[in-house]
């Protein structure tokens, strides 16, 4: 099969062994898929009629972060090492710097908002959506207003659907966006594409909260590619809900650049049979007392793989900040492939970071208890994935999302219509 | 009113950073060539097998990259570091053979007096050769053999050992400075402990590097029988110069079935060391493998101590510090493979930097698929005592196996104010209050240690404390 291949796709910024096979992942999109249209966007039209941008957006805030910036030499040893032009030992006491040290440093020097400005997945993953999608939809709030939005892309088996969307949240406005990725490949054997690419300016004190439904068939490649700016006190929280796609790309990267912003993003996912789960997370801190919570927490079955990034970056001069990172999976089957990296990345003392993870299976004791009960392993494991999709479905927003996870839901374990009923 | 930052001094170093002439000692040219490594092998009269690895190894190195991940190694030029450098004495078994300038070296740093108070055998070794070694006879009679790995390739019963073991846990493939081990290496121990001996005190061996621009790249080889029980602790120095040198030293321990070995390091390479070394451990049945690692010198430090546990029920626990001061970028940590069913490992890390040090912490939990059972924690704390300084965490888990339970936990923090101000309110001055709560923080690591070497380490705390107030 003939393919366009993304490499060093969510890469994480302070990278490993190569040969833990953890740093970054390849995307292979099939080169025979017809580029479709199949985006719809539920909003008020006071949101898309807008003259505002993402760009104009962050153009603002880098006139108010050049105007607090400070005239005084910074002659930190780092900033020395970032600074001479060959490395040699005439000074000890500068540090010889790893690459992604050097780049943070350098880009800390810099200070530049827009050309800090990442997304977790790539930038080639970034462009390609752009193409798919033909044009970028714009959300932009007023201050004050309290606004939602739904973007639906539906795909379909042999086609490449994507969306474009910048969200621009004015200071002291709320926006809700909910972002449905949907594969239905009705019977098909053909593979498919969806995804979508987000920016977000988050203005001051505005609250911004994005909801990821990922429901596609076994078929498609999933690309969810997504970049955050927030300003002073902005808050954004994020859900990640992962049910379905042959293969998921979830990138998400965060500038808190405002004092006393908060990122909070809640990830629940799900991996069957040979899928493939792949989550980049980067949170850089750059304002003071930020804040930012990952919680991921999943369920792996049949000979699924997953692989989960998540870095914290508490850069220089985010004082009185605290990042915290959690993950619960559980492996439900022998043949599981989970690989996590939490990275902590501290140039900042007076900050407060933690990570922790728990790997497990099921307990043989558990498996026993349920055995007793007449649930053989194979039921078991089916009512840890079921557990997962009834709270997906439970907690969709609309009844179309809900369908969506229900038709999923019914494709992997024998009854689940049944739940459909029951919650109707 | 902002707060009042702390300034770092001049740390006094002067109990590791003295020097002596190499008066009569001989240098092989600078850089790395066939010829050179020709010569190393010949001047060894090492077996031909072994000078075939060493130019197969060269032809690795060439080959391989740098690694990109981890601190900058542009400062260190091959072309001018001198791989061989041999002091003007042969091995001898007591000190007062030994020339003065290196028996006073080590005196200086106490190797003497540690082998008369409590060590069953002491190796020094003094730029690229073994000048001293010694066991006790009590050892010897126990049927341990602890000798120079190259002394023990010329006795055919161990040549054909350390034939079927050499470099086959750190293959020259693994990474660069493997395969420059490989290519170049020379001196270091080999440890033989025959099945159900159990040596009561440790052995040591001491690498101290005198020369400028120079690398140590000494091999330790220890075997450890069925149902034995060893204690070894390695220790190393140098003097501080303005050029680059470099340690590239392999460890590779194998430890039998029900056996148990605890390898301990103080390391304190001078601030203009490039440290590469590797390290690595294969536990058998039952076997366990306790890694105990205090980093706290070098310019640049990779070091990650690895546990293959492969046998069923084998164990591994690594307890590991590293303090980072100025110029240093400390990159440490361990790896451990989970690779037999109801294997454990435990892995607990403190990490401390300051005057605009970097140091990190690098991990690696992977559970294959035959690790059925098996348990796994990691636990990583890390301090940061400045706002110049800088300590970053990459820990990674690989799980493949059935019914594992994988933790991990890790936070980054600095000393609290309300610790600094109870122990002041106390009498007790702001510099002393830091040191206590970093040697605090030490603790887990420092009580694992034979009580000389838990001052001795408490003691580079205390210098690298030295002049932090200000």
């Amino acid at each position: 099969m003939d393919a366009l291949t993304i490499r060093n796709a969510s890469a994480m910024p302070a990278p490993t062994w190569g040969w833990l096979r953890m740093n970054d992942t390849k995307i292979e999109i099939p080169v025979d898929l017809e580029r479709i249209r199949a985006v719809t966007v539920e909003a008020d039209e006071d949101l898309t009629e807008t003259h505002a941008s993402f760009e104009g957006a962050v153009a603002d805030l880098q006139k108010r972060v050049d105007a607090a910036r400070g005239d005084a030499e910074d002659t930190r040893a780092c900033v020395r090492a970032a600074q001479r032009e060959t490395e040699s030992l005439d000074d000890l006491d500068t540090p010889a710097l790893s690459a992604y040290q050097l780049r943070a440093t350098r880009d800390e020097i810099a200070n530049d908002v827009a050309a800090a400005f990442e997304t977790g997945v790539h930038v080639d993953a970034r462009s390609y959506l752009n193409f798919l999608a033909g044009s970028t939809v714009v959300l932009a709030t007023e201050s004050g207003d309290d606004e939602a939005a739904v973007v639906r892309v539906a795909g379909e088996a042999g086609g490449a659907a994507g969306a474009s969307v910048d969200v621009v949240a004015a200071a002291d406005s709320s926006i809700d966006l909910t972002i449905s990725l949907d594969g239905n490949a009705a019977g098909s054997d053909a593979a498919g594409l969806i995804g979508s690419e987000l920016r977000v300016f988050a203005g001051a004190r505005a609250r911004v909260s994005v909801t990821v439904y990922i429901t596609a068939d076994a078929g498609f490649t999933v690309i969810d590619d997504a970049g955050y700016v927030l300003d002073e006190g902005a808050r954004v929280d994020v859900r990640h809900i992962v049910l379905g796609g042959g293969r998921t790309y979830t990138g998400l990267a965060s500038d808190l650049r405002g004092d006393t912003a908060r990122m909070e993003i809640g990830t629940r996912y799900l991996a069957s049979g040979t899928e493939q789960r792949d989550f980049n997370y980067v949170i850089r801190h750059r304002g003071r007392k930020t804040i930012s919570n990952m919680d991921a927490n999943g369920v792996l079955t049949g000979t699924s793989k997953k692989v989960l990034r998540g870095t914290i970056d508490l850069i220089h001069g985010c004082k009185g900040s605290e990042g915290s990172e959690r993950e619960t999976v559980l492996l439900a089957n022998q043949g599981v492939d989970n690989k996590t990296v939490p990275v902590i990345l501290c140039d900042e003392d007076d900050v407060a970071g933690n990570h922790g993870a728990t790997i497990g299976h099921v307990r043989p004791e558990q498996l026993f208890y349920l055995g007793c009960r007449g649930l053989s392993q194979e039921a078991a494991e089916a009512l840890f994935v079921a557990a997962k999709l009834e709270d997906a479905a439970l907690s969709a927003p609309d009844e179309q999302i809900r369908a969506n996870v229900v038709r999923l839901g019914s494709a992997l374990i024998d009854d689940f219509a049944d739940f459909e009923e029951e919650i109707a | 009113m902002a707060k009042q930052r702390t300034e770092v001094a001049d740390i006094d170093r002067s109990l590791y950073d003295f020097r002596y002439d190499e008066e009569g000692f001989e240098r092989l040219d600078a850089g790395l060539t066939p010829e050179i490594v020709t010569e190393i092998s010949q001047r060894k009269d090492e077996p031909q097998w072994m000078l075939d690895f060493r130019l197969k190894s060269l032809e690795i190195y060439n080959r391989m990259p740098n690694p990109t991940w981890g601190p900058s190694i542009a400062g260190l030029d091959m072309d001018h570091i001198v791989t061989y450098v041999k002091p003007n004495t042969d091995q001898k078994a007591d000190w007062d053979s030994v020339p003065d300038d290196i028996k006073n070296t080590f005196e200086r740093l106490g190797i003497p007096e540690a082998e008369r108070s409590y060590l069953a055998g002491v190796g020094a070794q003094y730029d690229s050769e073994l000048v001293y070694h010694n066991m006790q006879d009590t050892a010897s009679k126990m049927g341990i053999v602890y000798s120079g790995i190259e002394e023990a390739l010329h006795e055919p019963k161990w040549e054909a050992i350390i034939r079927e073991k050499f470099m086959t846990l750190i293959p020259p493939t693994d990474h660069k400075f493997a395969a420059l081990h490989g290519a170049v290496w020379s001196g270091g121990s080999f440890v033989y402990v025959p099945k159900g001996v159990k040596l009561d005190f440790p052995l040591q061996s001491y690498f101290r590097l005198n020369a400028a621009g120079a690398g140590q790249f000494e091999h330790t080889l220890i075997i450890v029988e069925d149902d034995a029980d060893l204690h070894f602790i390695e220790g190393c120095s140098a003097p501080k110069y303005n050029v680059a040198n470099l340690h590239a030293g392999a460890v590779e321990l194998f430890v039998g079935k029900r056996a148990h070995l605890r390898y301990s390091t103080i390391e304190n390479w001078s601030k203009n060391m490039y440290n590469l070394n590797t390290k690595r451990a294969r536990c058998d049945e039952e076997g366990e493998i306790e890694w105990i690692s205090g980093s706290f010198g070098s310019h640049v430090g990779y070091l990650y101590p690895m546990s293959v546990l492969a046998g069923r029920k084998s164990k591994s626990s690594f307890t590991g510090i590293t303090f980072a001061g100025a110029g240093q970028n400390l990159d440490t940590g361990c790896k451990v493979v989970l690779g037999a069913p109801d294997t454990t490992a435990t892995v607990e890390t403190k990490g401390i930097s300051k005057g605009g040090g970097i140091q990190t912490f690098r991990s690696s939990i992977v559970a294959t698929p035959a690790a059925e059972g098996s348990a796994a924690t990691v636990s990583c704390q890390s301090l940061m005592l400045d706002d110049e300084s800088r300590s970053d965490t990459i820990p990674s888990m690989d799980i493949r196996a059935k019914n594992v339970d994988i933790g991990h936990e890790a936070t980054i923090g600095r000393i609290g104010d309300d610790k600094i101000f109870y122990l002041m309110s106390r009498g007790i001055s702001e510099e002393e209050a830091r040191t206590m709560i970093v040697n605090g923080f030490a603790n887990p690591v420092s009580k694992e240690l034979p009580l000389e070497y838990a001052v001795e380490m408490n003691n580079l705390i205390k210098l690298e404390m030295e002049g932090a107030i200000g």
